[in-house]
């Protein structure tokens, strides 16, 4: 690692220039991953934006923010870095496969937050090279948050040794029917996008999905991840750690089956196709 | 698990929650009736330990809400963290929903078909249910009717611009179209309260309620919500000589005396109360605050009875008052409703007057004059604001926690509600 730098950001950037600058700067992306950072201090929760949020993805408004609420606002100084020419990875095309957040303890929303997001673990993969875009949230100095996204390029070449797959394993009972059958509408990704400034042309239209080689439109992971996280909101430990993979992607319009499990130390759950297999997505919640 | 006496025991208020009442379209703007019920209920929960917990029931309502919160109350148990196992139900009798549905648990409490519960209210003037006209609503439910095409665009047929404008909800009475301001108005002018009286009393409540929270009263009653802590209505600073200056809102003329400083706002928010059996306190090492001892609903015919439409507690006292062999002085504390200034002077000019109480009450002499020092000593809704469905548990959370501080004697709750209803009750010192 060289090249030390530190971006320190004053306000969130505006994330449909990000997302145009990285497509427009994809070309010729390579080389070793450098160390760069990205900060942005003393941010502050808008009420209005989280009640959004909330209403989307299906959170009751609280005073403590969903820990998916904390990626929301991570997400800009991920695209930030991603943007960056010394980002070897070229954005568009970039898919989430994997997001594990790290809650020490709920975040209020009156409080003042720094937020910091780096890469790590460029590293290659049998279907092209993934990385690990992280993020941590402090209150202070106090880490109250950690994030971490691993996402894929696909058909992306970088030299090292290619890591052990791991993947996210779920117990949910042989044959239990579902705990509840979700009906995505067409719009949801562009409602998500409103609301977490995730704009990826993927999730807003069929028209421009397909650009990316997929059949239509389909909803962020993330908003998959909130909406489960949603569902046992109220049962959740305050400390936990939430890991989920995402595997195939959830077309929209879709109605899917979700499915979840006590476990000793958490939850168990999975989002599936109402009919046909293959998971969309796959998590774990456990108390810290 | 409920005692198995026959005998009738009585419930205990072992305490309360709400979150700060705001003003409509104020801080809670985005926040739903769910939102703020959960709220209410979480702070409960945390604050006497009932996490993972169930309660006998969860009774408590909204008076305006959307059509699919048909399950408003138990969908915000399931989002909370009490146990998923606690049952609960809607109930709506206006602003004397929170008083009723505690009357629901402490009688159950009562009876021994339950050892806890909850009772409580939310409204939100902000987050209000649009529903579409008459007309178009008839044509859609005709057009979802059909089977064919053909026979869905000959039900649509007809509509006009005009059946496209949502019906928004109004504070008005159905069978007369007057608000309820304008209802009190009449009253107001009936009974000569004058606009200094009125003022007087809205200056003290907002005084009162400032003391409480300055004394720290309201710290083991109110959970901050959304960065509010206090209930944002509450002008400490102000005067009977600044509320002067308002223009009059209710009323025609020169007699018009209601102002909106003397008349509650449309407000946001959420309460809850915890009750349960001395024994279930006892054994869950949680406090008693108060007794809840009898109740009394009353209904008068505002309609064409001449009768006010607020004036119901007035009348319902009488058998309460008659049931537990007391007099209307019999009482440490008095919690009567703000809903306007006049609606607490008229109740008490009332029960001072011999000819209301002979002619109307049905009485021998009036219920007599009440020591006013002794009346909404820590404000009330003029202050903290009037979230319908959440008053009455607000009222019964302080009224409890008053009595638990001085130790003794009884307090008297009066809530007035649309429809010409009115709720009160009886706590007494443990």
């Amino acid at each position: 690692m060289n090249d030390a730098r530190t971006l320190t950001l004053d306000s969130t950037p505006n994330l449909t220039v990000l997302f145009a600058r990285a497509a427009a700067t994809s070309i010729g992306r390579g080389g070793p991953l450098q160390d760069v950072q990205v900060r942005h201090p003393r941010t502050w929760i808008r009420l209005g934006e989280l009640a959004a949020y909330d209403k989307v993805c299906g959170f009751a408004l609280r005073d403590t923010l969903p820990a998916t609420y904390l990626h929301v606002l991570v997400f800009p100084l991920q695209a930030t870095l991603m943007a960056d020419r010394r980002f070897p990875l070229g954005m568009p095309g970039l898919v989430h496969v994997h997001n594990r957040i790290v809650q020490h303890r709920p975040v209020d929303a009156g409080e003042p937050l720094t937020l910091r997001s780096s890469a790590r673990a460029l590293r290659p993969h049998e279907k092209g090279a993934q990385i690990d875009l992280v993020g941590e949230v402090r209150v202070g100095h106090e880490l109250v948050w950690e994030g971490v996204s691993t996402y894929l390029s696909r058909g992306a070449s970088v030299p090292g040794e290619m890591a052990p797959a791991q993947h996210v394993a779920v117990d949910l009972g042989p044959d239990a029917p579902a705990n509840a059958v979700w009906d995505v509408p067409g719009d949801m990704g562009r409602r998500y996008a409103a609301v977490s400034g995730d704009v990826d042309p993927m999730h807003l239209s069929s028209l421009t999905a397909r650009a990316f080689g997929f059949p239509g439109a389909l909803v962020q992971g993330m908003w998959t991840k909130a909406h489960a996280l949603a569902a046992i909101e109220a049962r959740l430990p305050d400390a936990y750690v939430v890991d989920v993979d995402f595997s195939e992607p959830l077309l929209l319009p879709s109605i899917v089956n979700f499915f979840v499990a006590q476990q000793d130390l958490g939850w168990d759950f999975a989002v599936r196709p109402a009919e046909g297999a293959g998971d969309h997505l796959r998590g774990t919640v456990r108390a810290l | 698990m409920a005692g198995s006496t026959s005998a009738p025991r009585s419930a205990v208020v072992v305490g309360g929650n709400r979150i700060p009442f705001a003003r409509a379209n104020g801080p809670y703007l985005h926040a739903s009736n769910q939102d703020m019920f959960t709220a209410a209920l979480d702070g409960l929960v945390a604050r006497f330990g009932l996490s993972g917990q169930g309660v006998g029931e969860v009774a408590a309502g909204a008076v305006v809400k959307h059509s699919r919160d048909f399950n408003l109350i138990r969908e915000s148990v399931l989002g909370s963290r009490l146990s998923p196992t606690t049952p609960a139900y809607g109930v709506q009798q206006a602003c004397g929903t929170g008083l009723e549905a505690t009357i629901l648990v402490a009688n159950k409490i009562a009876l021994g078909q339950i050892d806890c519960g909850i009772a409580g209210g939310v409204d939100s003037a902000s987050d209000a249910p649009i529903a579409v006209g008459e007309d178009l609503r008839e044509k859609l439910l005709a057009a979802n009717r059909a089977k064919a095409t053909l026979d869905r665009i000959k039900a649509l047929r007809g509509l006009r611009p005009s059946h496209l404008v949502p019906e928004i909800p109004r504070n008005s009475e159905p069978r007369t179209g007057l608000t309820m301001g304008e209802h009190q108005a009449i009253t107001t002018a009936e009974w000569q309260i004058d606009r200094t009286a009125q003022d007087e009393l809205a200056a003290a409540s907002h005084h009162n309620l400032a003391a409480a929270y300055d004394r720290g009263f309201f710290d083991d009653l109110v959970t901050p919500y959304l960065q509010v802590a206090r209930d944002q209505n509450l002008r400490p600073d102000t005067s009977v000589a600044k509320l002067a200056r308002l223009k009059p809102v209710f009323g025609k003329g020169d007699g018009a005396t209601m102002t909106a400083g003397n008349s509650t706002p449309l407000t946001d928010g959420a309460s809850v109360v915890l009750l349960g059996s001395q024994q279930w306190a006892d054994e869950h090492g949680l406090p008693a605050l108060a007794r809840f001892v009898d109740a009394e609903t009353a209904a008068v015919d505002y309609v064409n009875g001449g009768e006010g439409l607020l004036m119901a507690p007035v009348f319902a006292v009488v058998p309460l008052l008659a049931r537990q062999g007391l007099s209307l002085q019999d009482f440490d504390y008095y919690e009567i409703h703000e809903a306007f200034a006049s609606t607490v002077l008229v109740t008490l000019a009332a029960w001072e007057s011999e000819e209301f109480c002979v002619e109307r009450l049905g009485l021998d002499a009036p219920l007599g004059a009440i020591d006013r020092n002794k009346v909404n000593v820590n404000g009330s809704s003029l202050a903290a604001g009037h979230p319908f469905g959440a008053t009455g548990g607000r009222i019964v959370a302080s009224l409890a926690k008053q009595l638990s501080q001085k130790g003794s004697g009884r307090g008297l709750i009066s809530i007035c509600a649309a429809g010409g209803q009115g709720v009160v009750a009886i706590l007494e010192a443990i």
